[in-house]
């Protein structure tokens, strides 16, 4: 392993009992890089995580942070990351500044200067207890108290919980800019058009076995779009089903949509010979589409 | 099991049955543990007493062997712990599930909030009464396992009494649960009545001149007919009973007339100091940033309420115990020629006529160790066990601090605490001395304050292990007080016989009073065993808590 990964997991896995609720993880997330690590409920992130912050110990196999070992360094390793759990929760009697400043105190200081920048870019109010707060807004204290130390990792387990789309979208650029500093970021979601936006590489996890790492560009560029062709006269779908790469054809009169990921120069023409073509669209497929036609089945 | 969710009765009675069970369960073997005790040692000195002594502790006249076997364990300690159990169940039976945030997603059901107030109210019923069928049980089956004759004993109006007594508390928290929708209050309030009329209830009928004032205190109708003797006062039932329909009137009324409580914490008079410019910086300075600054100053921060409300009780009746002795004396004096010694260890040991064996019985006997345990073990409980419970204890490891250091800090703030209030227990016997002109030895105080002290950190320190063992505050919590509470028991009647004795000394509390700290000053290798006994439970706790897994929620 050299110093441009990040994060190294080898054959991690981690039984509770009789479920395998991760199996032989192999992941290295680069120094740098947004890694989404994606996957349906009960998945396995969760665990995947837990275990990498020493929450709880591998059955087998092991992992490092930053070159340290997960486990033997896990309170140097702390130095280096922050992080959000999964269902979030802080002390309710305490407002948003006292829960910033324990920690803060915990890790023998904090540049406060930074911590008002990013309570004012999230618009959050840490002068109520957190007990107060709503979902969102309790959110919005769990990312400043993982962004404030400038951590070289962040690893957030769902961090956009709560978050209304406008601070989603401040939150995503807020991952752009650290990691454009050099920073990393591991992020668990279940919302892939989260993922999409934001991430460089994508791990997708079912059932406890990773089943792809990819990146975004390369999933998409294997995937299939989503065709809309609308012509001046009735068509016949066989003509767009005998096309290599065309599935899912519907006709309704004038339009004809179908799932495509083979070569457009082809559709065109056989488009063209029938009628006159008035109009055509054509759309990425979102990692939903690509994840349940390509992923479904490995597990 | 779908069964026991069909509705609002049968899934609190669900959730509910256990702590009865296993505290029915365990005062039944009390009961035939102490009956077997007795069984071997004379008792028929207990006729010689004078009747209200014997009624102080729940005790027929010409009672032998069971008499003092139920007077002791069933009327004193079972009706205080099935009391207690009832109350903890009412207290939660609203508030509970406002605490819980779940209240809305069961209202959201079409039940309505008095239906709901009604089943857990029948549900409280029916569980406290298969507490007391077990009770009942082992009453019927000890004499006969055990071959002890107990002439007319009524328990049957013994248990009802105490059934209805328990109840009583059960009522009150709910009602207090429903109307304020805070379990704090209504846990503080009820045992707070509970406590005090208990000891009122005891103690000011010995007192000729304010007798007539112990009818103002609940626990009054519950003993001072003497039900295993005299049957069922039904004046005094019907007090209790009525008591109970009027807090489930309050209660229902309660909980339909105000708005429900989220999650939310609610704004304390601290809280309003820091918002107001004027008072915000001093404010700031004490309940700000200042409270967290180290996980031990949070940790003592969590637990100032508790400290403070058990220091105020400690001090305030450390000070009147003082010139209480002066108006027993004579009695006291002599009553205590005619005492076993060996009985005396049952009240936590102590000549009644002196001061210092009066304070033994009414503060060192059971009051000071039950404030300073509740507040260790409050602080072992939380230490680990809470944290996970509320889902922050990954977050707080997220920071670069070892699990070791969490351990440390909050045994760092539970033996500070412990020292508070022993020092406080101190100060409230000498000026109780004082104000008495008792001329105790103030050295010999503060070696029985200093080993009270040390008592509550190893039961803290149970707390502590078990909390980091589990990660659940219950079995910390259920854990540390079954095993104070057993032992303390076991420490009271193995001494009665000379074939147990030597067993006591298995207790911790046998190494807390049993040197009699009072008359004869410190016993250091007490002292001693009990600061091994702390640093092993800390110990343990360090290494189970870095061996596992972390909780979450649940």
């Amino acid at each position: 392993m050299n110093d441009s990964v990040a994060i190294h997991t080898a054959g991690l896995t981690k039984h509770y009992g009789d479920v395998q609720a991760v199996v032989d993880l192999d992941l290295d997330v680069q120094r740098g890089e947004i890694f989404g690590f994606l996957g349906p409920n009960g998945a396995g992130k969760t665990t995947t995580i837990r275990t990498l912050m020493d929450e709880i110990r591998p059955t087998s196999g092991s992992a490092t942070i930053v070159g340290l070992d997960t486990h033997a360094d896990s309170v140097e390793i702390r130095n280096h990351i922050g992080y959000i759990p999964g269902d979030l929760a802080m002390y309710p009697n305490l407002t948003g500044m006292d829960t910033i400043t324990y920690f803060a105190n915990l890790r023998g200081g904090v540049d406060w200067d930074y911590v008002n920048l990013l309570a004012e870019r999230l618009e959050a109010d840490l002068s109520r207890k957190v007990g107060d707060l709503s979902t969102g807004n309790r959110q919005k204290v769990g990312i400043i108290q993982a962004f404030m130390n400038r951590p070289e990792v962040l690893i957030m387990d769902e961090p956009s919980a709560g978050l209304d789309p406008l601070v989603q979208r401040t939150f995503q650029e807020m991952m752009k800019d650290v990691t454009s500093n050099g920073s990393t970021v591991f992020l668990s979601s279940h919302t892939l058009s989260e993922v999409q936006r934001v991430a460089d590489r994508v791990g997708i996890i079912r059932s406890g076995h990773l089943v792809a790492v990819e990146g975004v560009q390369d999933l998409r560029s294997k995937a299939i779009r989503r065709v809309d062709l609308y012509f001046d006269g009735t068509v016949d779908a066989g003509v767009f089903e005998a096309v290599d790469g065309a599935r899912d054809v519907e006709v309704r009169n004038h339009h004809v949509s179908l799932s495509f990921d083979g070569s457009m120069e082809e559709l065109l023409r056989a488009a063209s010979t029938h009628n006159t073509l008035m109009d055509i669209s054509s759309q990425e497929a979102d990692l939903e589409e690509i994840f349940l036609t390509y992923y479904r089945q490995e597990v | 099991m779908a069964v026991t969710l069909t509705n609002v009765f049968t899934k609190t009675s669900r959730d509910r049955w256990k702590s009865t069970v296993i505290g029915a369960v365990t005062l039944a073997l009390l009961l035939v543990f102490g009956m077997a005790v007795y069984r071997d040692i004379d008792v028929s000195f207990w006729d010689d007493l004078p009747e209200v002594f014997r009624n102080m502790f729940g005790i027929p006249e010409g009672a032998d062997v069971g008499g003092l076997a139920y007077g002791a364990i069933y009327s004193g300690y079972g009706a205080l712990t099935m009391a207690a159990i009832a109350m903890a169940a009412g207290a939660v039976s609203i508030a509970g599930e406002e605490k819980n945030g779940t209240i809305g997603l069961l209202l959201g059901d079409p039940v309505s909030r008095t239906k709901v107030f009604l089943e857990k109210a029948a549900s409280l019923v029916a569980v406290t009464a298969v507490g007391f069928l077990i009770l009942w049980l082992a009453a019927v089956a000890a004499p006969i396992m055990l071959d002890v004759d107990i002439g007319s004993m009524n328990i049957n109006a013994l248990l009802v009494m105490m059934f209805i007594n328990a109840l009583f508390y059960g009522f009150m928290a709910m009602a207090l649960g429903a109307w304020t929708g805070k379990t704090s209050i209504a846990i503080g309030v009820t045992s707070a009545v509970m406590v005090v009329s208990f000891i009122a209830a005891g103690l000011l009928p010995l007192i000729e001149s304010v007798a007539g004032v112990a009818k103002v205190f609940p626990w009054y109708y519950f003993t001072s007919a003497d039900p295993v003797s005299n049957g069922i006062d039904w004046g005094h039932f019907g007090i209790l009973v009525g008591s109970a329909v009027v807090f489930s009137v309050v209660g229902v009324i309660g909980v339909n007339r105000r708005d429900l409580r989220g999650q939310s914490v609610g704004t304390k008079l601290i809280d309003r100091l820091r918002g107001n410019p004027l008072t915000h910086k001093a404010a700031e300075r004490f309940a700000g940033t200042a409270r967290v600054s180290h996980i031990w100053v949070k940790t003592a921060s969590d637990h100032q309420g508790l400290l403070f409300v058990v220091s105020f009780v400690l001090f305030v009746m450390s000070v009147m115990i003082g010139p209480m002795y002066n108006m027993l004396d004579d009695t006291m004096k002599s009553l205590s020629e005619q005492f076993p010694e060996d009985l005396l260890s049952l009240f936590g040991g102590g000549d009644l006529g002196t001061p210092e064996g009066f304070y033994q019985v009414e503060m060192f006997g059971l009051v000071i160790p039950i404030g300073i345990l509740a507040v260790t073990i409050a602080i072992g409980a939380a230490a680990m066990a809470g944290e996970e419970k509320r889902n922050t204890m990954g977050l707080l490891l997220s920071n670069p601090v070892r699990r070791s250091t969490v351990v440390a800090q909050n045994t760092w703030t539970m033996i500070l605490y412990a020292i508070i209030a022993g020092v406080v227990s101190f100060l409230g016997v000498a000026v109780g001395s004082l104000v008495g002109t008792l001329g105790m030895d103030l050295v010999n105080v503060a070696a029985a304050c200093t080993l009270a002290t040390l008592l509550g950190l190893v039961f803290g320190g149970v707390a502590l292990a078990l909390g980091a063992a589990t990660g659940r505050t219950s079995i910390a919590i259920y854990g540390s007080v079954g095993v104070a509470v057993l032992t303390y028991i076991a420490n009271g009647f193995l001494p009665l016989n000379d074939n147990t004795e030597a067993w006591a000394r298995l207790t911790p509390f046998h190494y807390y009073l049993s040197s009699d700290p009072l008359n004869n000053g410190m016993a250091w290798g007490h002292a001693a065993v009990l600061t091994g006994l702390f640093v092993i439970g800390v110990a343990v706790a360090v290494v189970l808590f870095n061996r596992r897994d972390l909780r979450t929620k649940g």
